[in-house]
């Protein structure tokens, strides 16, 4: 187990720059997860953090010690790659013994602590088969077994649900963080699905363009995103940004008028659909809207509504709601819980207003 | 119904094209001289002999009627071919795969300066006719006396085989999952991963290289007809073709010909089952 920190961290190919000034400190026993777009940095970083990419510059800790020039082995990090990548000719057992094939244990000390690690996954039935026999669930809680028979110092995970069905995911990914937490090994996982993050991580790194916007407790970066893009990658269904001016302590767009006390100029409003409210057609500060699609989801429904210039604005509504597709309505967000975010995209921080 | 009959005929044609010239021989093997020299030729030997496999490894044979057949005055070139054929095909597959292994490999997995460049220089020697470097090898191997030897003619079989078995193993290899990374976690070196991971997992598709270059050397006819023809370094298929120059002996060369492809063909029978798993673009499955 180990604290890991990068200071300055940047990894480039050519011109290209995939990772830029990457600061990162992740605590003994954390579960962190990178999130973020296909093409972000993330696996980038990962493989950094795992001694398999070395960094073209800045610097690599593993418990406060410079670890940048030294082997991912010798990290003692264990990894499961995409797809669960196991060794496709070796069997279960072969490839769960590999991981400590160079390591100082005796024969039974390595027996035992198999025996131990295929007990806690229960994956005893699949010792004498090959990956090619295992489905994807199957290979994925081998990957694991493989992982962490070493007792690593760090658990370093590149989307390893990815490949599965919806259902296979969901249970595996309370058993991983169950794991986690039973075993206290500080993981790393890296995911572009944002559910993955929020419920697996004790806090999500989001990452875009090689860069961290925000670190944080699912909880900060659902309810205080620092950037616009944080704000429209989190939630589902996602934030409404709606783009306006802010005039004289209002924000105006179109008809809309929401009272802040921000700075004067372009800004971006963003509101969570369940922070907005469907009114009367032509109520004074709401925006006008038309009817465009009604989701069912069952316990709640979405009402897509489209205002003037295509904007596509969502609402969460009671079940019961009845809207015919074209109706008009007025939509008014809730002053208290909208966000700001100034055309950079960086976040406006709003003192709460009298008037609201 | 009507795609299987069509599948069916394209088969039975397919089966026609390749089989009937390996019965034809066969059928020529078992004849007596006399039986040969009838017209119409009998489509089946009516008292079939082995008297020709004897005559060829210098053996008389006495048939039933008590004629007898004598010993093949070539006998001693087609010994002598055979066991240099084999020992040329042997060197070449080995040196082959000894040389093919870690370049594929390289140029399959790994990043490195002028790799295109260098890659295109291995390919265009597979794109060169075999007969345009014919002469030149013959013009140097008289200088440093390399021709009539077998390592001449296991050189020169290289630099045909080296290439071409090269550019099939590269395609294989980069299809191969990403286990070098496992293997850096695991604590294996990078030759290590390859000998020890990468060979292992890849034997389907160096069994399949290891029979081309093999074939290869065991068919190879015409730098062998210029550069160790008649000289003790003699492989089969020119010694074969003695039969046809210098005393034709038909039943002689129809069993000579037989000889020739029981070694590939069992070859090929022991490692049909990696040619049958070899799958170019998904090699594990």
């Amino acid at each position: 187990m180990a604290s890991i920190e990068l200071q300055r961290v940047e990894k480039r190919y050519g011109p290209h720059s995939a990772v830029r000034a990457l600061d990162l400190r992740i605590t003994d026993g954390e579960f962190l997860v990178l999130l973020g777009p296909s093409g972000c940095g993330k696996t980038t970083t990962l493989n950094m953090i795992a001694g398999l990419d070395a960094p073209t510059a800045g610097q690599v800790l593993f418990d406060g010690r410079d670890v940048t020039e030294v082997s991912a082995y010798r990290r003692n990090v264990a990894m499961v790659f995409q797809s669960s990548l196991l060794y496709p000719h070796l069997t279960a057992r072969r490839n769960i013994e590999t991981s400590l094939r160079y390591s100082n244990m005796n024969r039974a000390e390595k027996a035992l602590r198999i025996a131990e690690t295929v007990r806690m996954l229960e994956i005893e039935p699949l010792l004498d088969k090959l990956p090619s026999q295992m489905s994807g669930g199957q290979r994925q809680r081998v990957a694991t077994a493989k992982a962490i028979v070493r007792e690593p110092a760090a658990f370093l995970l590149d989307e390893p649900l990815s490949a599965l069905d919806a259902a296979l995911r969901l249970s595996l990914r309370s058993e991983l963080v169950n794991l986690q937490k039973r075993l206290g090994t500080t993981t790393v996982f890296v995911t572009h699905d944002q559910i993955e993050a929020m419920t697996m991580g004790d806090r999500i790194g989001v990452m875009s363009g090689g860069e961290l916007q925000q670190i944080g407790t699912p909880d900060e970066i659902y309810n205080s995103p620092a950037t616009l893009f944080v704000a429209g990658f989190l939630g589902s269904p996602p934030m409404n940004l709606i783009e306006g001016e802010v005039i004289a302590g209002r924000f105006h767009s179109d008809q809309l008028s929401v009272p802040l006390s921000a700075p004067p100029g372009a800004a971006t409003l963003g509101v969570r659909p369940q922070d907005m409210h469907l009114v009367a057609p032509n109520a004074e500060g709401a925006l006008p809207v038309e009817v465009f699609a009604l989701e069912h989801l069952g316990r709640e429904s979405i009402v897509i509504a489209e205002a003037h210039g295509g904007l596509k604005v969502r609402v969460i509504v009671a079940v019961g709601f009845a809207a015919r597709v074209g109706e008009r309505l007025g939509l008014a967000p809730d002053p208290a819980r909208c966000l700001l975010f100034a055309p950079g995209g960086a976040r406006v921080p709003l003192r709460p207003t009298v008037a609201a | 119904m009507n795609r299987n009959r069509f599948l069916f005929v394209a088969v039975v044609l397919a089966l026609l094209w390749s089989l009937v010239p390996i019965y034809w021989f066969c059928r020529m093997a078992l004849l007596t001289p006399l039986e040969i020299q009838q017209y119409p030729w009998p489509l089946f030997p009516r008292a079939p002999n082995v008297a020709s496999f004897w005559n060829i490894f210098g053996y008389d044979y006495i048939l039933s009627d008590g004629t007898r057949v004598p010993a093949s005055g070539q006998a001693n070139q087609i010994i002598r071919g055979l066991f240099d054929s084999i020992v040329v095909s042997c060197i070449v597959t080995l040196l082959t795969l000894l040389a093919v292994l870690p370049l594929a490999y390289v140029f399959a997995r790994l990043e490195f300066r002028f790799k295109s460049v260098l890659l295109f220089a291995i390919l265009l020697s597979v794109a060169l006719p075999p007969v345009s470097t014919l002469i030149p090898f013959y013009a140097m191997y008289i200088r440093i006396g390399l021709s009539g030897t077998l390592t001449g003619l296991v050189i020169v079989d290289l630099t045909i085989t080296v290439p071409f078995v090269a550019w099939m193993l590269i395609g294989y290899f980069r299809n191969l999952p990403p286990i070098e990374r496992l293997a850096r976690v695991d604590g294996y070196g990078r030759l290590a991963a390859f000998v020890q991971l990468v060979i292992p997992l890849a034997k389907s598709g160096i069994a399949v290289a290891a029979v081309i270059a093999f074939l290869f050397a065991w068919n190879e006819y015409t730098y062998a007809l210029v550069l160790v023809n008649g000289s003790t370094a003699n492989t089969l298929p020119t010694a074969i073709s003695g039969f046809l120059f210098q005393d034709p002996q038909p039943a002689n060369l129809a069993a000579s010909v037989v000889v020739t492809i029981i070694p590939p063909a069992l070859v090929a029978y022991f490692l049909q089952r990696h040619v049958g798993e070899m799958n170019l673009v998904d090699p594990v499955r």
